[in-house]
């Protein structure tokens, strides 16, 4: 929009309006993408957005989606909170007090102070979404946690997005390979991901750049024809739920056919460490008196020996050669003998399994045994290989098993750490770029932490990790921010939980279905109103976000609302809230690490700011390239902490704790993704599918009038043979339900998608459908015992279960 | 314009792009994405061939308005004068691409009425009921600027120029391609000889997707080396 003229006019456009500036900013509501925009701003309104096209590698630019381009109207959008809210109906009846802030922080800060006594400030609960998307404003909210002493659930392991398959194997919750570096692919596996839609900004260093490089070979999996099989040369149109099974057939094929790097799992991987037959855990340094119980022993067939594994480096002598199969019998310091046997032989049994042949998997996921092959041999042979893993995998129970398949595939071949070479999981803006605890943890004290699964089931499990505090009376009060949980699949017993409560405070932009279930709503600027600093995993420039214009309507910065809440509860504390965003920025920037060292504000100011990591960045670099112990350090944790869930400090294919080994999961195995339902859920006809949707990020958007005039009605996805079988005819009204709900929707009859499967992309709010709450059909809940062994907020945590959902459907009469 | 099929992925950031910078009503939509499925499952493909204005040479539109409201700059850009157009509805029965938007009844908006966005700054430029369509950004070209869809597309699948000169970025992409990839561009309905400025480049022998079972699924090298050679000789 750089004219107000008619558009078009006959005449030559006159110079730009004088009045206009232009800003550079960062747009971040949590789809990773942390694209560069530049607005153009006339009387503190934004006319007009372009993206930057600013990076300095120039292969970035540009950057920006249809999402981003419709900002303006979710920033004078018709869903605005404009005041402050106070509740003057019953929960959910919609009926506001609009108040001003003096009251409404007066109001809240006499609820926290008389709850925080009565009850301790534990059982006060900050939720807020998603923490990597704005280092400083929504850290300043987990800042004034930490001072009060409150509790804190990471959204990232509640979304279900953190990816404990990973965790497992490589000591931390996801690898993201920066985008760049598919462009180097000669065989890329989409594992039901859909990067055209997820990934606007980056699809083309797939697409174009590594097409016209290596003439690469994009291979989709997915139980559904989704956008990106469009540029996709394989699709496989898998069983739902079944991934974990064919991962380990293509791992069979690999290992019978013999493209097994040896020399890469003996270096990089846990797979010669001994397993005791009597314990069934790793032999260790102390057991046969050579060491300590953090250090591991191999056997060295070169010297016929045991071996010490080197516990400050995955350096090994030029010589060693280490048994990967093969049982011994070895002394024990005490005089005892055990029969020990390597992980690699364990894992060999595992997939040599019958039930692993391409044959016998060809039905299990209705995959040809030929294709199996080839997809296999091809990954193995036609290198640089990379696999970017969706959604539609991790969103499971058993989501963990798989994502240790498809690992330990990669790893059999050695595909990982190269440019075009890595298992990336884009699980979400979620991993921090730097050290973000000197801002977040003020003298290091840290919140409460405790995941919000035990919020919602009301109670810990009789497994739950004895680290995590739960609240003495329970918790009494929630404060979201940014985030709408009453819009995802658990709705029904986060509203049970919510209905417990003294005091629910949500801080949003939009009047969400959250915030209309709120006691309390303070209107928050969008992303385009306020200073931050934003990272992604998507690319390694580090951004800050402006106030391009200043908060809109009566909103104010999270930094303000925390500041001036803890002036009301305690002047003392407050004063270690007395800070401005320039100042958080400069105290991340100083205290964050290697990553950031150099890096200023005044950089940052005149545009993005590569951060100090390898070029490109693969995934895993300082391991394979600097022989550094896993795990890769998960920000904002100490060194050291992740290392009690992965102590050989390598690849883990074997997880030896008790739990483990009572579920028959030390190594990776395939469980039927719907086996833990009970058969009545079992039964039900179809699997659903909820991708995310190209017109929304999550739920946002949803409301967003510009995107709704494309996207105008929800639907699901139905194969022409399901509707036949139920009578129902495209574009006709239908309802999904099971035994837990019901809601109304649209039937779109589509080639495009597996009998057996519907799709209903997710974030819809209810206020949409023809009928019925989106969310209320779900499944059971559910915490995995092995996700509770240990605990690091959003690194070793229960993760989610969303897509082991069973439906049926019917037409409305 | 041209655009390269096998580099859109259907994201619609043009379209977007588009209503940003015009500033245009609801349901009217110069720059369009056509998403197309076909085949039955499992050997289904998809399609995006986003679709606007082709300014043609020879347009059918300019010969059809009976008030001399449609004009070809010397550049070849087509443009409709919301001044002297009547809307009479002529160009859009004569635009054989169904490029031409007119609304008769009153337009549609996004926002409330009183915020600024679309009060001070979108709906003043726009003259009601009057005959409107893509003018391949003709306000930035002037400016020397590429199409707010051209600059917004993230797979750099629109390529903008002059195609008379052979040093402009769209000529010289259309050289290269032929040279490698044996591509040649051409047009959407070209029976409609209407010349159009607007063409395409269509999906490489390689990148035809395909499905499970079928002996061609996966990559051959040397099939497809014999193939795209067959292609570039011919």
């Amino acid at each position: 929009m750089a004219t107000r003229h008619k558009v078009p006019g006959r005449a030559p456009t006159v110079a730009p309006n004088e009045k206009a500036r232009v800003v550079r900013t960062t747009d971040s509501p949590n789809c990773t993408g942390a694209c560069g925009w530049l607005a153009t701003v006339v009387d503190d309104v934004i006319v007009d957005l372009k993206p930057a096209a600013d990076y300095p590698c120039q292969e970035y630019n540009p950057r920006g989606c249809l999402r981003g381009m419709s900002m303006t109207h979710i920033i004078y959008g018709p869903d605005r909170v404009h005041k402050p809210l106070i509740r003057a109906g019953e929960r959910g009846e919609n009926k506001w007090r609009e108040v001003g802030w003096d009251e409404v922080l007066d109001y809240i800060a006499d609820h926290m102070k008389r709850i925080s006594k009565d009850h301790g400030p534990e059982s006060m609960l900050l939720f807020n979404q998603v923490v990597g998307t704005g280092y400083v404003q929504k850290g300043a909210q987990v800042r004034a946690a930490a001072l009060l002493g409150m509790s804190f659930a990471t959204a990232y392991d509640f979304n279900g997005d953190i990816s404990m398959g990973f965790t497992q194997t490589v000591g931390i919750d996801c690898v993201e390979c920066e985008t760049r570096s598919w462009a180097h692919c000669k065989t890329a596996i989409l594992w039901s991901s859909n990067i055209f839609q997820t990934r606007i900004p980056d699809a083309k260093f797939l697409t174009t750049h590594a097409k016209q490089r290596n003439n690469c070979q994009i291979i989709s999996i997915d139980p559904r024809a989704s956008q990106t099989a469009k540029g996709a040369d394989l699709w496989l149109p898998v069983n739902p739920g079944t991934d974990g099974a064919l991962a380990l057939s293509m791992c069979q094929v690999v290992l019978k056919e013999g493209h097994v790097d040896w020399a890469f799992l003996q270096k990089f991987s846990d797979v010669c460490t001994l397993i005791r037959q009597d314990t069934g855990e790793r032999l260790r340094a102390s057991d046969v008196g050579e060491g300590t119980e953090a250090e591991f022993m191999v056997w060295d067939e070169g010297k016929d020996a045991l071996y010490k594994l080197p516990m400050d480096s995955l350096k090994l002598p030029e010589d060693a050669k280490f048994a990967f199969r093969g049982q011994r019998t070895v002394q024990l310091s005490d005089g005892a003998k055990v029969s020990v046997t390597p992980v690699f032989e364990l894992l060999e049994n595992e997939i040599l399994r019958d039930e692993y042949a391409p044959e016998h998997v060809a039905k299990t996921c209705d995959i040809p045994a030929d294709t199996i092959r080839q997809v296999a041999i091809r990954y193995a042979t036609e290198r640089p290989s990379s696999i970017i893993i969706g959604m539609g995998v991790n969103h499971r129970l058993h989501g963990d098993l798989t994502i240790r398949a498809i690992l330990l595939l990669a790893s059999l071949v050695g595909a990982h750490g190269k440019p075009g070479e890595s298992v990336s999981i884009y699980s979400g803006q979620h991993h921090f770029r730097l050290d973000v605890s000197p801002w977040w943890f003020p003298d290091g004290k840290r919140p409460n932490g405790v995941p919000m699964h035990y919020f919602v089931l009301g109670q810990p499990t009789g497994t739950m990790n004895p680290k995590i505090k739960f609240p003495k009376d329970g918790f009494k009060a929630l404060f979201v921010s940014h985030a709408n949980p009453l819009v995802t699949e658990f709705s029904a017993p986060m509203k049970d939980a919510i209905d417990r409560l003294d005091l629910f405070v949500v801080t949003d932009f939009s009047m969400t279905p959250t915030c209309e279930y709120a006691d309390v709503v303070l209107p928050a600027p969008t992303f385009w109103e306020k200073l931050d600093l934003v990272g992604t995993s998507c690319h390694p420039y580090l951004q800050i976000q402006q106030e391009v214009v200043k908060p809109q309507y009566e909103s104010r910065t999270e930094m303000w609302v925390q500041k001036e809440l803890l002036k009301r509860i305690d002047p003392e504390l407050a004063k270690q809230m007395d800070y401005t965003e320039e100042d958080a920025i400069e105290i991340m920037l100083k205290g964050g690490g290697k990553e950031v060292e150099g890096i200023t504000l005044e950089m940052l100011q005149k545009g993005p700011v590569r951060l100090n990591v390898h070029d490109p960045e693969c995934g895993l670099d300082e391991q394979l390239h600097e022989d550094k112990l896993f795990p890769p350090r998960a920000y904002p944790f100490p060194e050291g902490a992740q290392r009690e869930f992965l102590k050989t400090g390598r690849m883990e294919f074997y997880k030896e704790e008790e739990i483990y080994q009572k579920m028959g999961e030390t190594v990776p195995t395939y469980h039927w993704a719907f086996e833990h339902l009970p058969v009545s859920a079992q039964e039900m006809p179809l699997a659903i599918v909820t991708p995310h949707s190209k017109w929304r990020v999550h739920s946002t958007h949803c409301n967003n009038p510009f995107l709704r005039n494309l996207n105008r009605k929800p639907v699901v996805e139905i194969n022409p043979k399901d509707a036949a079988m139920r009578g129902i005819k495209d574009g006709e009204a239908v309802e999904v339900f099971n035994e837990f709900g019901s809601y109304e929707l649209w039937a779109l009859v589509t080639e495009a998608i597996k009998p057996g499967v519907v799709c209903v992309d997710h974030g819809w709010w209810d206020r949409y459908l023809g009928a019925g709450k989106y969310h209320s059909v779900h499944t059971y809940q559910k915490v995995k015992p092995t996700h509770e062994v240990y605990y690091l907020p959003a690194v070793y945590a229960p993760g989610q279960h969303w897509k082991d959902t069973r439906v049926d459907i019917r037409r409305v009469k | 314009m041209l655009i390269d099929l096998t580099r859109c992925i259907g994201c619609d950031a043009c379209t977007l792009a588009c209503k940003q910078e015009n500033g245009t009503p609801y349901d009217t939509f110069f720059a369009r994405v056509l998403n197309v499925e076909a085949g039955t499952y499992p050997d289904v493909k998809r399609v995006y061939i986003p679709v606007l204005c082709n300014h043609c040479d020879d347009a059918p539109c300019l010969k059809s308005c009976p008030n001399k409201a449609i004009v070809r700059r010397p550049d070849g850009i087509v443009l409709v004068d919301q001044d002297r157009c009547r809307g009479t509805g002529a160009c859009v029965s004569a635009c054989p691409y169904g490029n031409i938007i007119l609304h008769r009844e009153e337009e549609g908006w996004y926002l409330d009425e009183n915020e600024a966005y679309e009060k001070d700054f979108v709906k003043l430029r726009m003259k009601e009921n009057v005959a409107r369509k893509c003018t391949y950004c003709a306000h930035r070209v002037d400016q020397g600027l590429q199409p707010a869809c051209v600059v917004a597309c993230p797979t750099t699948a629109r390529i903008f120029g002059d195609l008379e000169d052979p040093e402009s970025d769209v000529s010289t992409y259309i050289e290269e391609q032929k040279e490698q990839t044996g591509r040649s561009p051409f047009h959407l309905l070209p029976e409609a000889e209407t010349k159009p400025a607007g063409c395409y480049l269509g999906t490489m022998a390689e990148q035809r997707p395909s499905t499970l079972g079928q002996s061609d699924g996966i990559g051959d090298a040397k099939q497809e080396e014999a193939q795209r050679t067959q292609r570039g000789q011919k």
